[in-house]
């Protein structure tokens, strides 16, 4: 049997199939990217596919209407095949690949808190040096009479220059070394490190050829990010970021780590993300810098701990498995080569260190941008998520904890919820008197809303309440036009009719939606408030709080601090500092200090276990009320009823 | 020198709540001590109990039981004699055969026998539903108004029917709710600013913050007893401050304790001695746990308990 995706916007993708087998994994296996955050349990309702020709066994579910399933509208992960089919796959996948809107330094505000970020580095003593260096040589052509062999002519050259005891020729540049001097007439340019007493070649390439250049990668769970940057100056030639592909596979660390822990699936995810997300990327940072990937003499990678043993292609099934102990924290030694990563293969791979299961490289990358460890104020640094990270200390101590979100950010869970892509709305203001909301969306002008992302579930939320809509638990209690309710009597608030709406469905959150918001944000406050008493502190000894994550840029913080996310302070203290994971890891490229920084800040940072510690589940019960069953803790949290 | 005690009494106060009218009203809470510290002050309205009265009275087999309702046909029947009981302060209507998935009997039929007992009957009445969320929605508000007047206790509104239970009981017909939750002071609390932000005076609310008999995760109950009464006492936290009343009967009469058989467990000895037996050690476990009123089933248990009051206040 054969089975037909047609890609809106693309071309149609074959594969062969047998009866009974599932469509979501089948396509899967073609490479079809279906959106599939609940990696298919059926219960996200984003795998939608529309039935062309040919029929599917699908099972009945509460995501497809009864008009929607007459009209063909399947969800891939309840569909099995019985016979020759073709589906529609709509273009949600390459929406989220190619336009999310994340902290990739695409606006003048995310430029000036990446500079402000490196100057403070700087300031503080981190010194941006490496020891990436560009010869550039003239050689004696051998002859007749000077019959010395090229590699000891290239060793002389080198120490002609350099005060170096010893030149040391990797094979992957001994084998390029006869062809690139004859082609240039014996006049090259050789790339390596100085080391001392001894230089290592990294390349040896055409004498105008003197680029050294960074690779500054932040890996997450949904966005990958990426900086090229001048070794030398510091300067960034490209940047650009992308969907992980690894998507498919599942929205959350677990659902990747489930699916890599079947057969064939490590080399399935660690290819995902190498060569089907970082390999395009770099390729095309690289053609938009006009240098060669070759060129590329260092990378740097700042990732959550599972992302780091995917990347890798190391077995992340002891991250999910009691005692949580994963397969390492602090490990170097990686070289681009290992991993076939378009660069030059002998360019060295600094994974910023993990510090616990769900504590990883990200925010220890994040945590030396942020420079809290450089100051004597108390400062709390969040990093939000699939997973919620907190940070708290100063220069004297760093305590640090994860809890699970849940996708909420990032539009999972939501009905109507979407990744920050076009069509999101992100924003919201209520009329209290009316009800009525104003929306500001994703994407161009006149761009219709196509659901809610993170920030604008936060808003709406928040508006709700504020405007006595929605009760403390996120309860509808107030009528009007917008209010309604569905059989079961559950209400939903109707932000988008279905003509007003990009899909031709009305966009609405409703009280599931919201009490699972809820959990999401119950879950960073309690983390933040456990961590604070871990450390015997309250609230009000919080100098500055720290916001990072993509999610973070559109973030309403009078909002967030509306309905108990995160600490009542006063807003001045709050700061968003974009993708700080991006910034650090930049920092880790551009010089050796701040990878020896980061890895000490690593191991002074003491990681607080959530899942074992007793206080945890009580404050996460207390937290899942809007904004707090204990008010006092949020004296500027108000309803106006 | 003499030894003078130092007296503890808290700044937080339980709420005081009046149930019935006239002379038979009775008040639970009101006390800023822990349970029977009287030594610290002088408790005012001494724990309450309420005689379980229910609508399937008639298949109870306790043989003191039978001999002490003996000739009870109908509700208002037996809710006389359990008023008469030595020891009850008031009566708590228990309507089990309202159930959908049981007798299913209709809400008119439940109403009507609410309206006879409440003429029949002089001490103060609470009343309790079948745990189905739709019935009891309906079951109380018809009682509700039913009885209007009587200030009666309707027990109770949870989170997932505390719109409708609230407003028709509390609002519409002035008499008091309580707010039941499932071992946790968080949910305890958070019911109760839900029920008050219906604009439901904390003065008509009563908890129903968990229950089980001892030796069935009473634990729990025991540290949510106590970790409520410490943060309406300690911490003055008005929204916890509301009289606690358990109901102890229904859950200890349907332990195996209680239900099995002389002949199915000979080794355990007389099945009513028994069931007395958790009935008194629940109920006393939840008096000095912080409950101001315990509903309670068996006239020795009633007995023991009223003595056991009776000594400690």
């Amino acid at each position: 049997m054969k089975v037909l995706f047609q890609i809106e916007g693309g071309g149609a993708i074959g594969v062969e199939c047998n009866a009974g087998d599932n469509l979501l994994e089948l396509a899967r296996r073609a490479n079809v990217a279906i959106d599939a955050p609940c990696s298919g349990n059926g219960s996200c309702g984003k795998c939608r596919v529309k039935l062309v020709e040919g029929d599917l066994a699908s099972l009945p579910t509460r995501h497809i209407s009864y008009e929607e399933f007459k009209s063909g509208w399947r969800l891939a992960c309840g569909s099995k095949i019985v016979g020759d089919v073709t589906v529609f796959v709509p273009d949600i996948a390459s929406a989220y690949q190619s336009r999310m809107k994340t902290a990739d330094l695409s606006s003048p505000q995310e430029v000036a808190i990446f500079e402000e970020a490196q100057e403070a580095l700087r300031g503080s003593g981190v010194e941006f040096s490496n020891d990436c260096m560009a010869l550039e040589l003239k050689v004696e052509p051998p002859t007749l009479q000077d019959t010395m062999p090229d590699n000891e002519r290239l060793t002389r050259a080198i120490q002609d220059q350099l005060e170096v005891e010893r030149v040391e020729i990797p094979h992957s540049v001994m084998v390029r070394l006869a062809h690139v001097l004859r082609e240039e007439g014996f006049h090259i340019t050789v790339k390596g490190l100085f080391l001392g007493d001894v230089f290592r070649c990294m390349d040896v390439c055409p004498a105008s050829d003197k680029d050294l250049v960074g690779c500054a990668i932040d890996i997450g769970t949904t966005t990958v990010s990426m900086v090229l940057a001048d070794l030398n100056t510091g300067k960034i030639l490209a940047k650009g970021s992308s969907g992980n592909g690894q998507i498919r596979y599942g929205a959350d660390v677990i659902n990747r780590i489930i699916e890599q822990s079947r057969p064939g699936g490590r080399k399935k995810l660690q290819d995902a993300i190498v060569k089907e997300t970082l390999t395009p990327l770099i390729a095309g940072l690289c053609k938009a810098a006009g240098v060669s990937a070759r060129s590329i003499l260092r990378l740097s990678v700042g990732a959550n701990t599972t992302m780091n043993h995917l990347f890798v292609g190391v077995d992340a099934q002891s991250v999910r498995m009691e005692p949580y102990i994963p397969s390492f924290f602090a490990w170097d030694g990686l070289l681009a080569g290992d991993l076939k990563l378009p660069a030059n293969p002998l360019a060295p791979v600094f994974l910023a260190p993990n510090i616990g299961s769900y504590v990883g490289g990200d925010i220890t990358a994040g945590t030396l941008a942020s420079m809290i460890w450089d100051k004597d104020e108390y400062s709390l640094f969040i990093d939000l998520g699939t997973n919620g990270e907190i940070v708290f200390g100063n220069r004297d101590f760093l305590m640090s904890c994860a809890c699970s979100a849940g996708p909420a950010f990032e539009g999972g869970d939501i009905s109507c919820g979407m990744r920050a892509t076009d069509g999101a709305i992100e924003a919201c203001v209520l009329d209290k008197a009316t009800m009525e909301p104003k929306l500001t969306v994703v994407g161009d002008k006149g761009q219709k809303p196509v659901g809610i992302c993170g920030s604008g579930i936060i808003d709406i939320i928040s508006e709700l309440f504020r405007c006595g809509i929605i009760n403390n638990k996120g309860l509808f209690v107030r009528e009007g036009r917008r209010v309604r309710r569905d059989q079961h009597g559950m209400g939903r608030f109707v932000l988008a009719e279905p003509e007003q709406s990009e899909t031709g469905r009305e966009i609405s959150i409703n009280e599931v939606d919201i009490d699972n918001f809820i959990r999401a944000k119950g879950a960073i406050f309690s983390a933040i408030d456990t961590l604070l008493k871990a450390v015997d502190m309250s609230v009000e000894m919080i100098d500055r709080v720290y916001v990072a994550g993509g999610i973070g840029s559109g973030i309403n913080m009078k909002n967030a601090v509306n309905i108990g996310m995160f600490p009542d302070v006063e807003l001045e203290k709050f700061r968003y500092i974009g993708n700080s994971s991006l910034t650090g890891a930049y920092a880790m490229v551009m010089g050796d200090q701040a990878v020896e920084k980061v890895a000490q800040v690593a191991a002074n940072m003491t990681y607080l276990e959530l899942s074992t510690h007793p206080g945890y589940m009580d404050a996460f019960v207390a937290a899942c009320f809007l904004p707090h069953t204990d008010a006092r803790l949020f004296p500027h949290s108000r309803q106006e009823v | 020198m003499s030894f003078t005690p130092k007296t503890q009494p808290y700044n937080g106060k339980i709420n005081a709540v009046t149930l019935g009218t006239g002379d038979q009203a009775i008040v639970i809470g009101g006390q800023n001590v822990l349970p029977f510290y009287t030594f610290d002050a002088p408790i005012e309205h001494a724990p309450k109990i309420g005689v379980e009265v229910s609508d399937l009275a008639g298949e109870w087999t306790a043989p003191e039981i039978r001999a002490f309702y003996e000739g009870c046909v109908t509700m208002a029947d037996y809710a006389k004699k359990a008023e008469t009981m030595p020891g009850a302060d008031f009566i708590c209507l228990h309507f089990e055969s309202a159930d959908p998935n049981g007798a299913n009997r209709s809400v008119e039929e439940c109403v009507a026998d609410a309206k006879a007992v409440a003429e029949a009957v002089s001490k103060p009445i609470a009343v309790m539903g079948c745990k189905n969320i739709e019935k009891d929605g309906e079951l109380f508000s018809k009682i509700a108004e039913a009885l209007q007047g009587k200030n009666i206790l309707v027990l109770s509104a949870r989170s997932e029917d505390y719109k409708t239970v609230g407003a028709s009981v509390a609002l519409a017909y002035g008499q008091k709710v309580g707010a039941e939750t499932a071992d946790d002071i968080n949910l305890a609390k958070q019911l109760n600013i839900m029920l008050k932000g219906l604009t439901v005076p904390s003065g008509s609310i009563v908890m129903n913050v968990g229950t089980a008999a001892v030796g069935y995760g009473y634990e729990y109950v025991a540290s949510t007893l106590d970790r409520v009464r410490t943060a309406a006492l300690a911490q003055s936290d008005a929204d916890l401050q509301m009289p606690i009343v358990a109901p102890v009967s229904p859950d200890t009469w349907s332990v195996k304790e209680s239900v099995a058989t002389e002949e199915d467990a000979p080794e355990w000895g007389s099945q009513e001695e028994r069931a007395i037996d958790m009935e008194v050690a629940t109920a006393a476990a939840n008096l000095t746990g912080g409950a101001d009123a315990v509903i309670m089933r068996h006239p020795a248990a009633v007995a023991t308990i009223r003595q056991f009051i009776t000594e400690l206040v």
